[in-house]
């Protein structure tokens, strides 16, 4: 099965000589299309960094990255706007939507972004919405809407334009079990029926039943290798 | 879709509220220079509007406007023969107070009230109580030569000594209203815009004889007691007199003392082409007169008795323009600040820079032509409700929304630099 996205030894040293801190320390990993990882690990694993280089919000000190198939690094400065925009949707802990925008215009605003023609983008935003179950709040404000609702409305932008890989930092942690596990649920299913590569970042572990592997992370280093997995 | 009028429209309340005080600040900075501006011209306008190119004053004085200055009303004569010269006007023009409550508009009223308020701890009690009187520019001239009223806005000229009067409508004189001035009523015929002197005092046109009547007839119980007192001293310092020949004497220098035949000025036009040099030469051969032309008269004017003044109305206006540019600033900067989860957040989806760069330039633009407009309808609508003329061209308000544009841009470069600085990665917690 083709990866979505591929590390191979990922190294993160921030600082030098006696302030040098290296957060990771080689890792490789390989996340095929449809499938869903939750990564997991205590404070200062180095989940946040990976997260920010798998997110393209970060370059690491060493490493290979390779997403969709282009290495990422490979010609130097990476367009990473571009790559973002285009491949990878984000889900975040609390709702980010952006305020002045209706639930419809942020699911349309990474297809705009995008240049994306507005008529086009309008209409998978309502499918989208329809898709997530928040099809009737499609002109209400984030204000006007529930926290699940608002994350409904955050995976419908995510998918937005279509991406190899979405990127979730904790998406259940403000949510009740229930809710919590609704939404995995949701993610599951795109997963199925997409093919769309997800990665989790959780400490959430009622919600290791949904995943497929996990890749747990202790002082920047993979330690317990998921079964099967390319790394 | 436009990022920027999004979230305007959810901000609004906000945006609206930064761009009215926006607005008030730049309707305080052209209200400012408007004053000035106004200033300069109510010191001109009296000395352009006669038409006249030069003006002939007593010798060593600064001219009618700026100080006292008489001489015989007949020089004229002699100046308007002079080659160049195409007419010659006497004028009479002196300040004069009439019995009257001054006009108060509202925003004079609530100037008073402040004024008492922010006076009250320097001054005497009664002090800064209300004068009823008045104080206008007595303005004579001969009917049909240079220095009357040059446009009426309501009623009729003036043709003939007749008592009659055409006032500035700042005086607040309606067409028909009488008024005392010395020793004559005299009827208001017609009104005229724009006429005051330096002082803001509006203008009372008269003919020349009245004019004179009012300046330089003295009080007829002072004539009596004039008369007597020169008696006695024509009497004491000429003993070797015929006692017959006193009262002849006396009578002689009393007619020297009241005669009114004294103007102020004498306003020239000269022929087309007419060596400005030449006749000022001409003229200045009467070792009693000097010459101005009407752009040293303006400059006496402005740079002589408005000098001070007007300098600080300008220095205020640059310290309120740098305040209110300051302020702008800040507001469009802060503006940014309140956005910087959503800027990371439009990061982090890949935005591109220009179009964030966008939203806040095309935000900041917005509010500083906002602001002005506001502004300059707000100074507009109450330029009338000011006590002097406040004069703020198109060309102010085109300079100062010039002005704003580019401080906006400015402010918007410090905004965008911010915003450049705003990491992505803050929006993924973890």
């Amino acid at each position: 099965m083709e990866n979505v996205i591929q590390a191979e030894h990922l190294v993160k040293v921030y600082g030098a000589g006696r302030t040098r801190n290296v957060v990771l320390s080689g890792i490789d990993m390989a996340v095929p299309a449809g499938a869903l990882i939750g990564i997991m690990g205590p404070s200062g694993s180095g989940k946040s960094t990976l997260l920010h280089i798998l997110g393209l919000v970060e370059e690491p000190t060493e490493g290979r990255l390779i997403l969709d198939g282009e290495d990422i690094y490979a010609g130097g400065r990476a367009d990473s706007n571009r790559l973002r925009r285009e491949k990878i949707g984000f889900i975040f802990q609390f709702p980010n939507l952006i305020p002045f925008l209706t639930a419809k215009e942020n699911v349309v605003l990474p297809m705009d972004l995008d240049g994306v023609n507005e008529e086009q983008a309008r209409q998978r935003a309502g499918e989208l919405l329809d898709y997530l179950g928040v099809a009737e709040r499609a002109d209400d404000l984030p204000e006007h809407m529930s926290g699940g609702e608002k994350q409904r409305v955050m995976i419908a932008r995510a998918l937005a334009n279509k991406p190899k890989m979405i990127l979730a930092d904790e998406p259940t942690a403000s949510l009740d079990a229930e809710r919590g596990l609704s939404v995995m649920g949701v993610l599951r299913k795109i997963a199925n029926e997409q093919r769309t590569a997800i990665l989790v970042v959780t400490h959430d572990t009622r919600m290791i039943g949904e995943m497929d592997r996990i890749i747990h992370l202790q002082d920047g280093k993979v330690v317990d290798r998921p079964v099967g997995g390319a790394a | 879709m436009n990022l920027a009028l999004k979230d305007i429209g959810y901000h609004r309340f906000k945006f609206f509220s930064a761009v009215g005080g926006v607005g008030l600040m730049i309707m305080m900075v052209l209200v400012i220079g408007g004053v000035t501006r106004g200033m300069f011209d109510d010191s001109s306008d009296i000395i352009t509007a006669t038409g006249a190119d030069l003006w002939v004053v007593e010798k060593d004085r600064q001219g009618p406007f700026v100080e006292n200055s008489a001489i015989p009303e007949d020089y004229y004569h002699a100046v308007e023969v002079i080659p160049g010269v195409v007419h010659a006007s006497p004028l009479v023009i002196a300040w004069e107070s009439v019995a009257r409550m001054p006009r108060m508009t509202p925003v004079m009223k609530a100037m008073y009230a402040n004024a008492l308020f922010t006076t009250q701890t320097m001054t005497e009690p009664g002090w800064m109580n209300m004068q009823s009187a008045q104080r206008f520019v007595v303005i004579g001239y001969k009917p049909g030569r240079m220095g009357g009223p040059v446009s009426l806005i309501a009623g009729r000229g003036i043709e003939a000594d007749n008592y009659e009067i055409v006032a500035d409508e700042r005086a607040g004189f309606r067409v028909g209203e009488r008024l005392r001035l010395k020793y004559h009523d005299y009827t208001v015929v017609g009104l005229t815009r724009n006429m005051v002197g330096f002082t803001a005092d509006p203008v009372l046109y008269t003919t020349l004889k009245e004019a004179q009547s009012i300046v330089y007839k003295p009080d007829p119980d002072l004539l009596r007691d004039r008369r007597a007192r020169s008696e006695q001293q024509a009497m004491l310092r000429e003993k070797s007199l015929a006692p017959l020949m006193v009262e002849p004497v006396a009578r002689r220098a009393d007619a020297i003392a009241e005669n009114t035949h004294f103007v102020n000025a004498i306003a020239v036009k000269l022929a087309p082409g007419a060596a400005v040099e030449d006749v000022k030469k001409a003229i200045a051969r009467w070792k009693v007169l000097t010459v101005y032309t009407a752009a040293q008269e303006v400059n006496l004017q402005v740079m002589g008795s408005n000098r001070l003044t007007i300098f600080q109305m300008s220095v205020l206006r640059v310290f309120l323009g740098l305040i209110a540019a300051i302020t702008v600033g800040q507001l469009i900067y802060t503006f940014t600040l309140d956005k910087i989860k959503e800027i990371a957040t439009l990061k982090l989806l890949g935005a591109p820079v220009s179009r964030i760069n966008g939203m806040i330039l095309q935000q900041a633009i917005l509010m500083a032509v906002l602001g002005t407009m506001i502004g300059a309808v707000l100074e507009q609508a109450t330029e009338s409700y000011f006590p002097r003329r406040v004069d703020a061209s198109s060309g102010d308000i085109a300079l100062t929304l010039l002005a704003m544009t580019l401080l906006s841009v400015l402010a918007s470069l410090l905004a965008m630099r911010r915003a450049m600085k705003v990491d992505a990665r803050s929006v993924l917690g973890v």
